[in-house]
């Protein structure tokens, strides 16, 4: 059996822009993603890095469909086997969403094309978590309805008691005290806020979870403890992360692979210690360049990139990264670089990577 | 060096419904002209709320402790003691902007969104340098181009919202530099911006500095941005300064055990596959600050009978580093 979990092909996210003048409205497309191609294993965490605006976020949505894709396709390979789910329809859909499991079918679902009831049938075995815990919790709601209510507005847990038993089960893994269960959420603090996110996106015991920003507002040593809490998690329960953070450190720590999004479109993926240490694309290695080192002697002397990240609405032509690739060529503003494996697993697009050497020294 | 701004215990404490709060206590640090200090410290250390005293910026809910002395030399070589001037008045107002600049984490909040940013230099000009009309406008260009924004004459009349995060806080940084400004504190001035334009402004930050010779507290809790831009560091934790010197001694080679903690927590880029090791525990709230040392409920090294009981004492183990902590103190040692 493959142990691939989910399968993006050629992902595209296209948003209608009105643009209304005095006496004609005008709508324009802005190309968030645009055809993107990877997998994620079981169990895996794939980090997603890129500028504010590389359309990181919509595609981890899209994943979800949160956001319908506008082309491609997103295969959600399934483990069980025991309903043909694809072809339940009506009343028997309705009787299998009252049943406590979701089993499904072997072999692949195509995501992408799911609607409606089939689409919420779904949604407990994947999962999100936001970067604000401030103000993804429900004021009103105790910890514990914040945590059941993933189980309860599925259908999937419909006893009481079970639920009880679920919620306890994975506020405990996520080391949350059981008395706190009973509390409102304005009583905790950031790292404690960020715990109860995890639990109420761990407890349909999902198979893919989405980490949008999920610790990137919190302080370092807090960021260092949920860090290894979703580790934990991930080796207890195999569940796969998107990891999705603009703080390149951060990913570095948590992710198996790593994907580079510019503008949307991948410019790199890559095993962790490969992108990290010989990355192939200038701007994989720009963007390594820019962190700062908590070693003075360290160097420190960022590549400039001039001017700022494209607006999509008007993406440069060619490599998108042309505009502002310091070694870009003739050749990068005409013809758009192939996606391609430039060394095992490890994939690149730009027309010159095998010239570049960015190898980096590692400094201890 | 000239000393151009020292603070002497300064405590300030907040009226709250759920009683008295002390953010900042017994803070004291120099800062010499031309120089950065680096202020670092989690959320709710305390490091916002000490700068903005420097700018009497605090709410009516607050008070500054008797005995606190913030005294700041003027460009032009008088002493001001900052607590001691009337709130509203000529001097105050001179001081703020004129004297020292700030820039804050979120640079959409700071401009006014009804005004075009070049109205809001041009104030700037107007109210602190004297300079009004065209060469107002003009100079006000110079600043935009000096920050990197590309075409100034017509980003001049343009609106805060229609820049970009980075080009936003670039020229936040012209606007807060067009009074002339002889020290900058500047409080998380990067942390909302990604990588690549954060690199961009620390340099520019740097080249202006250089360039201008004014002094810079620059407030963050990214040791990494400290170790690039700051000449010393002063680590806050609970409204205490627990220890500071020059970043690089600081940052080789940390004495208080919260430093510690903190360095360790950092994900680097070299080791991928360590574990990261967080700070034990939660930071305490501020109405339930510890007796002793406010770090001994997290430390791995407090001494039942000493850190709990009594606040250790600032030493200064070599020329211009100092600590507070028992493990460094003559006591402390005896009792260890």
């Amino acid at each position: 059996m493959s142990d691939t979990l989910i399968e993006v092909k050629d992902l595209e996210v296209r948003f209608p822009i009105r643009s209304k003048k005095l006496f004609k409205s005008e709508t324009v497309e802005l190309r968030a993603v645009d055809g993107v191609t990877f997998d994620i294993k079981r169990g895996e965490t794939v980090g997603l890095v890129g500028e504010s605006g590389s359309g990181k976020t919509t595609v981890g949505r899209a994943i979800l469909r949160a956001i319908d894709p506008t082309a491609g396709e997103v295969i959600f390979h399934t483990r069980h086997e025991d309903v043909d789910v694809a072809n339940l329809e009506g009343e028997a859909l309705r009787a299998f969403r009252q049943h406590m499991n979701l089993v499904f079918k072997a072999g692949p679902v195509q995501l992408s094309s799911l609607t409606g009831d089939m689409l919420r049938l779904f949604r407990p075995r994947m999962s999100l978590v936001f970067q604000d815990p401030y103000s993804s919790l429900n004021p009103r709601m105790t910890v514990r309805d914040i945590i059941a209510e993933p189980l309860v507005a599925s259908g999937m847990v419909t006893s009481r008691e079970e639920v009880d038993v679920r919620v306890r089960e994975i506020a405990g893994r996520c080391k949350l005290n059981l008395e706190h269960l009973r509390r409102f959420p304005h009583a905790f603090s950031g790292g404690q806020r960020q715990r109860i996110c995890i639990a109420r996106a761990l407890v349909s015991r999902p198979d893919f979870v989405v980490c949008d920003e999920s610790v990137s507002a919190l302080d370092v040593s807090i960021q260092a403890e949920i860090i290894n809490l979703l580790k934990d998690l991930q080796e207890e329960m195999g569940v796969a992360f998107l990891f999705i953070a603009h703080d390149l450190s951060v990913v570095a720590q948590i992710s198996h692979r790593v994907a580079v999004l510019y503008v949307g479109k991948f410019v790199e993926y890559a095993p962790t210690e490969k992108l990290f240490f010989t990355p192939r694309h200038p701007y994989t290695h720009a963007l390594l360049s820019a962190v700062p080192r908590a070693d003075p002697d360290a160097a420190f002397d960022p590549i400039k990139l001039s001017g700022e990240i494209p607006n999509p609405l008007s993406a440069p032509s060619g490599c998108r990264f042309h505009t502002r690739c310091p070694l870009a060529r003739e050749r990068c503003s005409t013809d758009v670089p192939e996606w391609r494996e430039i060394d095992e697993d490890h994939f690149v697009a730009c027309h010159f990577a095998e010239e570049f050497d960015f190898s980096r020294v590692r400094s201890h | 060096m000239t000393t151009m701004l020292s603070v002497r215990d300064l405590t300030i404490s907040f009226r709250t419904d759920e009683g008295t709060i002390t953010p900042v206590q017994n803070v004291s640090f120099e800062l010499d002209a031309g120089r950065t200090l680096g202020l670092v410290g989690e959320s709710g250390s305390g490091k916002s709320v000490s700068t903005k005293a420097l700018m009497r910026l605090l709410p009516g809910t607050a008070t500054i402790a008797p005995g606190a002395a913030m005294h700041y030399r003027t460009k032009s070589g008088k002493q001001v003691e900052i607590e001691g001037l009337r709130a509203g008045g000529r001097e105050l107002r001179r001081l703020r902007g004129g004297e020292i600049g700030m820039i804050f984490q979120e640079p959409m909040a700071s401009f006014s969104p009804v005004y075009s940013i070049g109205n809001q230099m041009m104030e700037a000009f107007r109210l602190h340098r004297g300079i009004r009309g065209r060469a107002a406008r003009e100079l006000a260009i110079e600043m935009l181009d000096k920050v990197r924004i590309s075409n100034p004459a017509a980003r001049l009349d343009q609106y805060s919202h229609e820049m970009s995060g980075g080009m936003r806080q670039r020229a936040m940084i012209a606007l807060a530099l067009s009074a002339g400004p002889n020290l900058l504190i500047a409080d998380e001035p990067t942390t909302a911006l990604d990588v690549t334009i954060q690199a961009q402004v620390l340099e520019l930050m740097q080249g202006l500095q250089d360039e201008l010779g004014m002094a810079m507290i620059f407030i963050t809790h990214d040791l990494g941005v400290i170790a690039q831009i700051a000449d010393d560091v002063a680590v806050m934790y609970l409204g205490t300064i627990i220890e500071k010197g020059p970043a690089r001694e600081v940052i080789r080679a940390p004495l208080h055990p919260y430093t510690v903690g903190l360095l360790e927590a950092i994900p680097s880029l070299d080791r991928l596959d360590a574990r990261l090791k967080p700070v034990p525990g939660d930071i305490p709230s501020p109405n339930q600050r510890p007796s002793g040392c406010p770090f001994h409920t997290r430390c791995g090294q407090a001494m039942a009978g000493l850190c709990d009981q009594r606040m250790p004492a600032e030493t200064t183990p070599s020329t211009g580093r100092s600590v507070r902590c028992w493990l460094h103190a003559e006591e402390g040692r005896h009792a260890a």
